[in-house]
């Protein structure tokens, strides 16, 4: 029997997660008992479930991992990909916010509320982001103000008044500040218009300048005279945050990527044969999960989820991510995740002992990949050798759908115009030769009206 | 000068508050005794603009179906 104790749940003692031969399971300890029955039995768990804001799990009979805690065993339902906070687009933070806001609301009506607000136990479980810690209520103590109200403006307010008012590639702190991004530095990094913001003056930059100043001095708990938060006070602080986040506004045609098929490329029968090649793949290897890099706004992560496959699309390009998730919401799709991941410099594991967050590869294998005019972007646009892509796919998946760009392609001279070529590997014999290495070449074919070719390859036995 | 004696006085203020008015300690984040004021320091503005909105919205609905009630009953009189 294998089983340990999930990196990432160290910081809550109402419980953690575990896992036993493969499957999920969180541990209820006895001094989170009233608030886990509260939580079962006042209708809130059941309303959130209507509502599709919370994991939903059960209760097993199994012995738990650290039996003079435990109170109960859950087996939650597992969400088939873990994504993070750093890799989402501007509407998925901002969705992540609506959710865990509507969330509380609910808690509240309950008499609970949520003791803690951090983007991390935000996962997109069928497409729509819920709530995965199930142990995150307690009790509503009277009159008083929300402990979770700083790292909510961390978590989600702050990053997005970034990306909505500076740029939308400072998201990315979210990578270097693992419990958000820090108030004082969000302040002094927001334009001087956002003072004239209700919701961003009061919610970042007093409450920045809130915590300098409170945090200079000795607190004296003796002795305290109570002022109290009063319930609509409480939904009024609710309110304003939501306002304030539904001000915020982000363009994705602004960056390089996000208008890519409407001003370059493909004709239209290449395109469609394209489409057609990729269909057969998925017709002859019928993979259960597909990773498409390079993604773009996700038109062939489409073929892939609509045959219901559990689809992950990758793209570096914030607006290319941000237009695939606004297409995931408006289809109701439930099988396409995008993200945003530079290949170059993907997520590493992060946190504490490196184990809280895990890296990109830590989260696969995929049955399948796809890489679809991407292999150009690295060899030249990066200058990685094949052999190195070559290996790093290998390691992501056992089928490979991949497609090579010859140098006479208009984008690669594009691409070399402002440098000099040193890329005597990059030919179509060179391109084999590196895959070979790693991949059988089951079938190999040039795009219709192109002179790109599409192959797909299978992983070699050991490799 | 004038500028250093409001700002002390201010700085002075908000220790005292913050004395009288920390968190209990009972969770298992630290809300941050800042973040923990500024929510009482903007709990009755908060409070006092949601009942206006909420009682706002009430309004609007009132006259909304006044108007689409006699709408409705234009309409059956033709």
């Amino acid at each position: 029997m294998s089983e340990e104790r999930i990196g990432a749940s160290f910081r809550d003692p109402s419980g953690f997660l575990f896992s036993r031969d493969g499957t999920l399971y969180r541990q209820v300890n006895l001094q989170y008992r009233r608030d886990y029955d509260h939580l079962m039995d006042s209708g809130l768990y059941d309303e959130l479930l209507d509502r599709g804001l919370l994991i939903p799990h059960e209760e097993v009979a199994i012995d738990p991992l650290d039996t003079n805690q435990a109170y109960k065993v859950i087996q939650p339902e597992r969400i088939n990909f873990i994504s993070y906070p750093y890799e989402w687009s501007f509407s998925q933070l901002r969705d992540a916010a609506f959710a865990t806001l509507n969330i509380l609301g609910l808690a509240i009506k309950h008499r609970m509320v949520l003791k803690d607000a951090s983007a991390y136990n935000v996962q997109f479980y069928h497409g729509r982001p819920l709530l995965i810690d199930t142990l995150s209520f307690e009790h509503l103590r009277e009159g008083e103000p929300w402990d979770a109200y700083r790292q909510f403006c961390q978590h989600f307010l702050a990053p997005l008044c970034l990306m909505s008012y500076k740029d939308i590639r400072l998201s990315q702190l979210l990578r270097v500040f693992i419990d958000g991004v820090p108030l004082d530095l969000a302040s002094r990094l927001l334009p001087g218009k956002t003072y004239l913001q209700p919701s961003i003056l009061t919610h970042i930059h007093i409450h920045a300048k809130m915590q300098k100043r409170s945090a200079a001095v000795e607190i004296d708990q003796i002795g305290m005279r109570r002022r109290t938060m009063s319930h609509n006070a409480r939904l009024g602080l609710i309110d304003s945050l939501k306002r304030g986040i539904q001000r915020l506004q982000w363009k994705s045609t602004e960056t390089p990527w996000g208008d890519y098929y409407s001003t370059f490329s493909y004709s239209d029968r290449s395109i469609k044969h394209k489409e057609e090649l990729v269909i057969e793949f998925l017709e002859e290897c019928n993979p259960s999960t597909v990773w498409d890099f390079g993604a773009n706004v996700g038109r062939f992560s489409r073929l892939a989820s609509g045959k219901n496959i559990t689809t992950v699309a990758f793209d570096v390009d914030a607006g290319a991510v941000e237009q695939n998730y606004l297409k995931t919401i408006e289809d109701d799709d439930k099988h396409l995740m995008p993200l945003v991941i530079d290949l170059t410099n993907p997520s590493s594991s992060l946190g504490w002992a490196s184990k809280e967050r895990l890296s990109l590869v830590e989260r696969g294998p995929a049955d399948a990949v796809f890489a679809l005019a991407l292999v150009h972007h690295l060899a030249i646009g990066n200058n990685l050798p094949l052999i190195d892509i070559a290996e790093f796919f290998s390691k992501i998946g056992a089928w490979l759908l991949v497609e090579y760009v010859p140098k006479q392609d208009p984008q690669v001279q594009r691409m070399l115009t402002s440098r000099r070529d040193i890329f005597t590997d990059y030919t179509q014999e060179g391109f084999e030769k590196a895959f070979k290495r790693f991949f059988i070449i089951l079938s190999a074919q040039t795009i219709e009206d192109s002179a790109r070719r599409i192959y797909v390859m299978k992983r070699l036995e050991g490799g | 000068m004038g500028y250093c004696i409001i700002s002390y006085a201010t700085f002075e203020t908000i220790r005292a508050m913050v004395a009288e008015l920390s968190p209990r300690g009972m969770a298992y984040l630290d809300p941050g005794s800042g973040s923990y004021l500024l929510q009482l320091l903007i709990a009755g503005f908060l409070g006092g603009l949601f009942v206006i909105r909420a009682s706002w919205d009430k309004i609007k609905a009132f006259f909304r179906k006044l108007f689409d009630k006699q709408a409705n009953e234009g309409l059956d009189d033709e």
